[in-house]
């Protein structure tokens, strides 16, 4: 497969380069959000919309905007689109808006739009970028949602609200709270490394390869990781084409 | 006094039931990244703290004395977001200038700051808690403390967890994600402590 | 430096091209933000006001309501309703409550409230019809007296800041408030701070319900309920210089007054009695040969404690004073330790109110405290043996 054919673009985030259990992005709302189906997958869809949308604007514009201040000029464009998003979900969702609550806005902050504007759309065509942007966003939504599964299946005995009686007396509760969602979150990965035979580009431990400040940041706080980053980065890129 | 009383449960709830990162799932990037060790967990807590007490202190007046005064309320997140970014480069830029050794203790973790979500979302949370300008900034520093006790208490525990054998799928960030759990349940704990300590 | 202002300008427009964008995208969506707000404001009236067609704020910095009040919305066919913030068992519980045009109670809900039992939630249907007169009607929660009786008072305040809005004018005093007034009226001089003295002798004058004593010194008030003469309550002040208020009781309040103040008060000697029941701590003779008893009663703070209230191994202490022929003058609960919001209530005047003129055939007659049979036990022995000391103390008079 050609390095940059479209459909490994599209589908690398979905699989090879999942956001959240391989690159370990956006790990924020992934715990946070997923504590029911619904809200999950609102989350996913929304992120997905933002992400498309500012991959596809980064990518037009990504001849006009001067190095020096494309982070200033991401983060504006990211948040516009955020609150475009959160105005729409408020206007026709308005469930769902009460459900995501603070997390909506902070979708700004998520490290995958960030990373992917930076990673990705600043540096290739319009397509291409918005190809990206669906398949990392359904990488995302996909992930979310199995999470969401997990937790609201054997934490809370349902399933997108709907209550499934036969698991109620079984149910471990602390599975929607706080510490089950790390706990979760934690096993999936593992999970996930176990399955791909460690074949996946998994990183192993969290660093700074996904923070869009990456580039910025060569210093102490890092580490010695810092280097691994780029290494790892770079592995990235060719795992997704292998 | 009642004041005072309120002020003091903001302040515990924040720092302990409420924990942005062990209950709220905000920030956990620089919790799971910055804890390797004790001396950068503490210095990631302090630079996070002083930029939230400075990120409210401005996001604040501008939202009750701008924002909603023109009707752009709906302009919250792309000029916090702005500010806390703008914010995060000038006290770099102060600190690099006056406090020399002050940047070099600090000054590393700043630019990962900007896109912490912890402070974003505590400016806007403080907005829609309808909390005063006071209330606000002492939702703030708990925030910050709060953030800061998560980093230390979680550096201790890595330390130790590096020093185990643990089976290869677990290693690296699934493991560390099982012990922040751990933390996370002992801070359940603390869920409805503050309020019976004050009724 | 061409470079910068290039990096500049472009960051403007982009500020700008988005500012616009999200002009727009507000301009689409407020209207239906808007009005999906209103529908969930509405739904929460129509919840208390089911027949209710639509609603607007009222702005209430023109009318003195009562202090729970936080919100009113007045209904187009002329009805309210209230919005109320109060304490039941612990603070922040929201009542909305809504006022039918004839002054009934079209519905109420508690909106949120970190009570102890929850009973709260399911309470307010109960009150949905009721008007004024029959809202004290509604059943009591069983062991939540509190959170019952800041329910009721919210509803009150409810009906009264329809009275209110409606152009009517109603005394949002409350009883104590009212008490307050009057005796401060009677007797200006004791700046509006008073005490309720414990009656022991001149209940024998047999007209004083009560006897406030100001706490300044300034003198004493006599209070003498339904009034034979005019059926009203009727307040003879007396201050310290001995001046009078000339009512009906004047003389008698005058007398009661010199022996309130003089020292005619024997403390008894309880060794010097056989048999006298352990439980009384003090016993005092007055001059006209009456008694003033303390006496230990064993309630929950003894025999109770649970997770919810650890034993404290406190008595509740009571204060009786009966004639020598055995019949209760006063009664007055001086301190307990009982579970807060339930046995609590026997520090109560209406529960200890109760015992006055009651002799040992009858004081079993009174209303228990709801939910608190131990406290309501230990009390009811404590006046028991009150009875046995006054006979105890008669007899060993007698053989002197």
């Amino acid at each position: 497969m050609n390095k940059n054919s479209s459909m490994s673009v599209l589908f690398k985030g979905i699989l090879k380069e999942n956001p959240v259990f391989v690159l370990i992005l956006g790990t924020c709302p992934t715990l946070a959000t997923t504590t029911n189906v619904v809200g999950a997958f609102g989350m996913g869809i929304a992120a997905l919309a933002v992400l498309v949308c500012s991959n596809i604007l980064i990518s037009l514009l990504r001849k006009i905007i001067p190095d020096s201040v494309r982070i200033p000029c991401y983060i504006v464009v990211i948040a516009g689109f955020v609150t475009m998003v959160q105005m729409i979900v408020q206007a026709f969702f308005p469930a769902l808006y009460e459900m995501l609550g603070v997390y909506l806005p902070l979708i700004t902050v998520n490290c995958i739009i960030l990373g992917r504007a930076e990673m990705f759309a600043g540096k290739n065509s319009v397509g291409k970028s918005a190809l990206d942007g669906i398949g990392m966003g359904l990488g995302f939504t996909l992930a979310l949602v199995a999470m969401a599964t997990i937790r609201e299946v054997f934490g809370a005995a349902a399933f997108a609200g709907i209550a499934i009686p036969f698991l109620e007396p079984y149910k471990i509760e602390v599975l929607v709270k706080a510490p089950g969602g790390m706990m979760v979150y934690g096993l999936l990965i593992a999970l996930v490394y176990a399955l791909t035979h460690g074949k996946a580009p998994m990183k192993k431990s969290f660093s700074c390869a996904g923070c869009p400040n990456a580039g910025n940041c060569h210093t102490a706080a890092c580490g010695a990781e810092n280097t691994d980053n780029v290494h790892n980065e770079a592995a990235t890129e060719k795992g997704g084409a292998q | 006094m009642d004041m005072f009383k309120s002020l003091i449960i903001i302040l515990l709830s924040s720092v302990f039931v409420n924990n942005y990162v062990l209950a709220r799932f905000l920030g956990i990037c620089p919790f799971l990244g910055v804890s390797k060790k004790l001396d950068q967990a503490t210095g990631m807590g302090i630079a996070v703290t002083a930029v939230m007490l400075l990120a409210t202190a401005v996001t604040w007046p501008i939202q009750y004395y701008l924002l909603d005064k023109v009707g752009l309320g709906y302009m919250q997140t792309i000029v916090f977001i702005l500010v806390i970014a703008s914010l995060v480069q000038m006290l770099e830029l102060i600190l690099k200038k006056f406090s020399p050794a002050l940047h070099k203790g600090l000054g590393v973790y700043l630019p990962l700051i900007t896109t912490n979500c912890a402070v974003l979302g505590v400016a806007i949370n403080n907005i829609t808690d309808g909390y005063s300008f006071l209330e606000s900034m002492v939702s703030s520093l708990g925030v910050g403390l709060g953030f800061l006790l998560a980093m230390v208490l979680f550096s201790g525990l890595r330390s130790r967890i590096d020093e185990t054998n643990i089976p290869k799928p677990f290693r690296g960030l699934a493991v560390t994600l099982i012990a922040a759990s751990f933390i996370s349940l002992a801070f359940m704990g603390f869920a409805g402590i503050v309020d019976a300590l004050f009724a | 430096m061409k470079k910068s202002i290039v990096s500049t300008l472009v960051l403007v427009c982009i500020c700008a091209v988005m500012a616009v964008l999200l002009a727009i995208t507000n301009a689409i969506t407020a209207p239906t933000i808007k009005a999906n707000e209103d529908k969930a404001a509405n739904e929460a009236l129509l919840e208390v006001m089911p027949n209710g067609e639509g609603f607007e704020k009222v702005d209430l910095s023109a009318y003195t309501l009562p202090a729970t009040v936080t919100e009113v919305f007045k209904e187009t066919k002329g009805g309210y309703v209230v919005k109320m913030t109060t304490t039941g068992y612990s603070s922040g519980m929201v009542i909305m409550c809504g006022v039918n045009p004839d002054g009934t109670i079209s519905g109420t809900v508690c909106l949120s409230s970190s009570e102890t039992l929850g009973h709260e939630k399911t309470f307010g249907a109960g009150f949905t019809g009721k008007d004024a007169a029959s809202v004290d009607a509604v059943d009591t929660i069983s062991g939540a007296t509190k959170t019952t009786q800041a329910y009721k008072n919210a509803v009150k305040d409810a009906l009264n800041t329809a009275i209110i809005l409606g152009g009517g004018s109603v005394d949002l005093r409350d009883e104590a408030q009212i008490l307050n007034d009057n005796l401060s009226a009677a007797l200006p001089a004791a700046e509006g701070k008073f005490t309720k003295l414990f009656i022991t002798e001149i209940i024998e004058a047999d007209c004083f319900d009560a006897v406030y004593t100001a706490d300044n010194g300034a003198g004493k008030v006599f209070v003498t309920e339904n009034d034979g003469y005019e059926g009203n309550t009727c307040y003879t002040a007396v201050d310290k210089n001995g001046n009078v208020t000339k009512t009906t009781y004047w003389e008698e309040a005058l007398a009661a007054y010199n022996i309130l103040t003089a020292s005619t008060v024997e403390i008894i000697d309880l060794k010097a009695y056989e048999g006298l029941p352990t439980a009384l701590t003090s016993a005092k003779r007055t001059a006209t040969g009456n008694y003033i008893l303390t006496l230990n009663a064993a309630g929950y703070g003894i025999n109770g404690g649970s997770e919810y209230h650890p034993a404290s191994g406190q008595y509740i202490l009571v204060m009786v004073s009966l004639t020598k022929e055995g019949k209760i003058i006063d009664t007055l609960t001086l301190s307990q330790a009982e579970s807060t919001g339930i046995g609590d209530a026997c520090a109560d005047e209406k529960f200890y109110g109760q015992f006055d003129g009651k002799t040992a055939e009858d004081y079993k007659n009174i209303d228990a405290i709801s939910g608190a049979t131990i406290t309501t036990n230990g009390y009811l022995k404590a006046i028991e043996r009150a009875f046995e000391c006054v006979t105890i103390l008669e007899g060993g008079a007698a053989n002197e």
